[in-house]
Formats: C-alpha cells, structure tokens, sequence
C-alpha cells in the first residue's frame, strides 16, 4: 500500500464518519475531490461552512432557519392558527414538497424514546405549549410517525394541551392507496376500520 | 448459513443506513438476536409495517456464523401495540417488558416460555382498560407477575421462603410483622444474617406473600385479593432488586 499524504488521510477520516459511508466509500469520494477542478471542490467546502454558520433552528418553530424566524414563519399568506407537529426538519419538508398544506409547523427535534434515555424535555414541547397558550391557535395536528414511539409522542403532547381550547387532530393512516385489499396485512386493515369516516 | 423460521418481539430499532435498519428481536426460538434488515426504510419494503418496537412478527432470518449480526429476509406482522396511541401507561410499561428482555438474555439464548410470557404480558397490557387508578393497578399486576415468573424461568428467583443464607425458617425471620430482604444476599434474611448484608430493604409480611404469589398462575388481574396488595411496595422491592441484579438501573423506571 501506498503511503498517502496526511491531508488525504484526514480527508477520508472525515467522510468516512458521515452515515453510510464506509472505509471504501469514503476512499472514493476523497480521490473523486482530489480529481475535480479546484473551485468545485472548494464549493462544497464553502456550502458545509455556511451550512454550520448560518442555519440554526427557527425562534418559533425550530425549522431550519437562516434568520432568526424560518421562511415558513414569515410567509403571511399562510394560515396561521393551524399548527401541524413533526419530529424532523425532514418530514417538515416531506409534507411540503406534498403541497397539501398550508398551515404553520412545529418541529419538535425527536421523539419520546425512554428506552434510548429520550424524555419530552429533551424536546420543544414546552415551546409548543406555549405557543398554544398564546392563544389564536384553532388546531394542533400530529403528524409525529406512524410507530410506536410516534404515537406515545403525540399522545404525551395531547395529554399536555388538554383543557387549552384547542382542536387536536392527528394524520390519517391505513391502507396503502394503490394496494389491494386481500392482500393487506390484517393489523393494517383493523387499524383503517376503526379509523373509518363519513363518506 | 441456513434460513430460520420464527416468532419474535421486536425489542429496538435503529437507523443503520437511509434505507435499512438494525432490529433487536427477542425471538421464541432463538432468543434475542440483532439483525440487519436491508430495505426496511424504503417504501415498498418487504417488512411491511412489521419492524416496530413491541410488534409481535413472524420472521425468517439467515443465522451468520461467527457474526453477532444476522440478516433478516422476511417479517410478517401479527400483532402490533395500539396502547400507545391511547394511554402512556401500558406504553411505558410494554417498553419496560422489553429493556427487561433486553437485559437480561443473552443473544441466542433460547427461552419459549420466557416468549410466550412476554406476549401475553404485551397482549394484556396493549388491552388493559380502566379509570387511571384502576388502570394503574392493574399494570402494576401485570407487570409484577412478568417480573416474578422472568426472575424464576432465568433462574434468578429472590428468595422469599427462607433465610436465603443459613435456612432459618420463615417465622426465625419476622420482626414485628415485616422481614428483612437483602439485596446482596438476594433473598430474606433471619435477625442473624442480615447483620451481614449491607444493603437490606424492610418488607411487610403482605408484600412478601404477594411476590411468591406473583409466580403463581393465580395472580390474576381481576382478583379482588390481589388488587389489595401493597403493590407499589412490592414494586419498589423489585426495581431495587432488578437494578443490583443488572448492576444498572433500567432506563424505563424514571418514565413509570
Ligand atoms: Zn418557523
Ligand atoms: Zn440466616
């Protein structure tokens, strides 16, 4: 093997901390920066340095922000006495790209996981209950994952706004649309009946 | 490597890549075993919505030898948690049935009965009913004849009969209607013992009787007697005695 310069070593250490990336992988990316032209790979650098110095969590919602509110917070064309929760900036952004809404966010960073040491005050749940205090909030709905650990989530959070005048709602679920009935698993199809609604 | 066909609990699951994850299964056959399960966060995956903490599935996995990380090929969902989405309490208590299971077997460890326990814990505790405190008694039971009869299938039973150290019968070990349990000794003690132990807990004679009732199979839910116990002293009696078993105190036991 040959002996590889300091700076290509740490390069590959580095990457190779990222998630999913492997020793290998990590190896080829390194070469493919050391083959690219200098400002290409210099682009990159540039975009994680102001990736870390300039988004942070937004003041109200903590959605990624590069201001001290998200643009999503400053969007006045958006409705904003309906708040809709999410563990991740990522699902924030699923349900965007989806288009089907047009409300405000709360991100909450996480989840209530106890068996990894995960409690609510790990989360900005008190931040939401805030906001919700606040008043001019017509409903809450959670939108935390279809799991386990999602739905002990969103039911300690509507544990805590009981008794605040607030319609608490939480997404659909069920069948896969697209997917045939005889073949759905019959968990799935206990949940879809009992989440039934008027025709 | 060879295909295996069973039963499982899945006890944890954790983001291995974008699209796959790592699952910890307490399984009926094999015991606990992790297994990498490739695909399981991409949409159309071949585990369904099966690989969930506390869903009981049925699962095929290739056993890697000399690797602690098996390959999972197929899970079918049977049963999942629903309790969850209604009260916190079930919940937190079905993650304790789990962090137990986790701690206290060892990967390929095989206990069926151990297994079937397990389930029927989760089932009762998923279908537990009630006003909170009716609620909370009831738990409690569940939880404590899991306990128990966990303790005695792994061999690791306190002793509640007899000076665990010398014999001395029972009646040798009453002081004014209360025993003596100690914790390094894992069992009652008489007067003389316990002046060896240096960590004794003081029980009433009730509780006692209730935790070697707790391994029967009349510690029932809906037992009028059994409701009567002194059943919050007797879990404390166990969560101190499962943290000096384990040498760490369970994660769960803040959040119950
Ligand atoms: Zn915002
Ligand atoms: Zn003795």
């Amino acid at each position: 093997m040959t002996q590889l310069s300091e700076s290509v070593v740490r390069l590959i250490d580095q990457l190779s901390t990222l998630p999913g990336i492997g020793r290998k992988s990590a190896e080829r990316l390194a070469y493919h920066l050391l083959r690219i032209p200098q400002d290409d790979a210099l682009a990159l650098a540039d975009a994680i340095r102001d990736v870390k110095l300039n988004v942070r969590y937004c003041a109200r919602c903590f959605n990624l922000a590069e201001q001290e509110l998200c643009n999503i917070c400053l969007d006045p064309s958006r409705t904003q006495d309906v708040i809709c929760v999410v563990e991740q900036p990522r699902d924030l952004m699923a349900l965007e790209q989806s288009g089907g809404y047009r409300g405000m966010y709360h991100v909450l960073l996480g989840k209530i996981a106890p068996l990894e040491g995960q409690g609510p005050e790990t989360l900005t749940i008190d931040k939401l209950v805030q906001r919700v205090k606040q008043g001019n909030v017509r409903e809450v709905i959670m939108a935390t994952n279809p799991n386990v650990e999602g739905d002990g989530t969103a039911l300690y959070i509507s544990n805590m706004l009981q008794g605040l005048n607030v319609i608490i709602s939480k997404l659909a679920r069920g069948i896969t649309q697209g997917s045939i009935l005889e073949l759905t698993n019959k968990e799935i199809l206990a949940d879809a009946i009992s989440e039934r609604r008027p025709f | 490597m060879a295909a295996e066909k069973t039963l499982a609990i899945v006890l944890r699951v954790t983001e291995f890549s974008e699209t796959s994850c790592v699952v910890t299964l307490f399984t009926q056959d094999f015991g606990k075993l992790s297994a990498l399960a490739k695909g399981a966060r991409r949409p159309k995956s071949p585990f369904e919505a099966a690989l969930d903490v506390l869903s009981v599935c049925r699962v095929v996995f290739l056993q890697k030898s000399g690797d602690s990380l098996h390959l999972l090929t197929e899970a079918k969902l049977e049963r999942r948690f629903r309790a969850g989405a209604r009260n916190l309490e079930s919940l937190y208590a079905a993650y304790y049935v789990v962090e137990l299971l986790g701690r206290m077997t060892d990967h390929l460890d095989p206990h069926p009965e151990l297994f079937r326990l397990a389930v029927s814990t989760i089932v009762e505790l998923d279908s537990a009913i009630g006003e909170k405190h009716e609620l909370h008694t009831t738990i409690s039971i569940l939880l404590m004849r899991f306990q128990m009869q966990m303790l005695s299938m792994l061999g690791q039973a306190p002793g509640l009969h007899a000076c665990v150290e010398c014999n001395a019968n029972l009646e040798e070990t009453i002081d004014k209607k209360r025993v003596a349990f100690g914790l390094n000794s894992g069992g009652i003690l008489c007067a003389k013992c316990k002046r060896n132990d240096r960590r004794i807990i003081s029980l009433s004679l009730s509780a006692l009787q209730g935790l070697a009732d707790a391994m029967g199979t009349n510690f029932g839910i809906n037992d009028a007697a059994v409701r009567k116990l002194p059943l919050g002293e007797m879990r404390g009696l166990l969560d101190w005695y499962i943290t000096h078993l384990l040498g760490i105190k369970p994660t769960i036991l803040k959040f119950l």
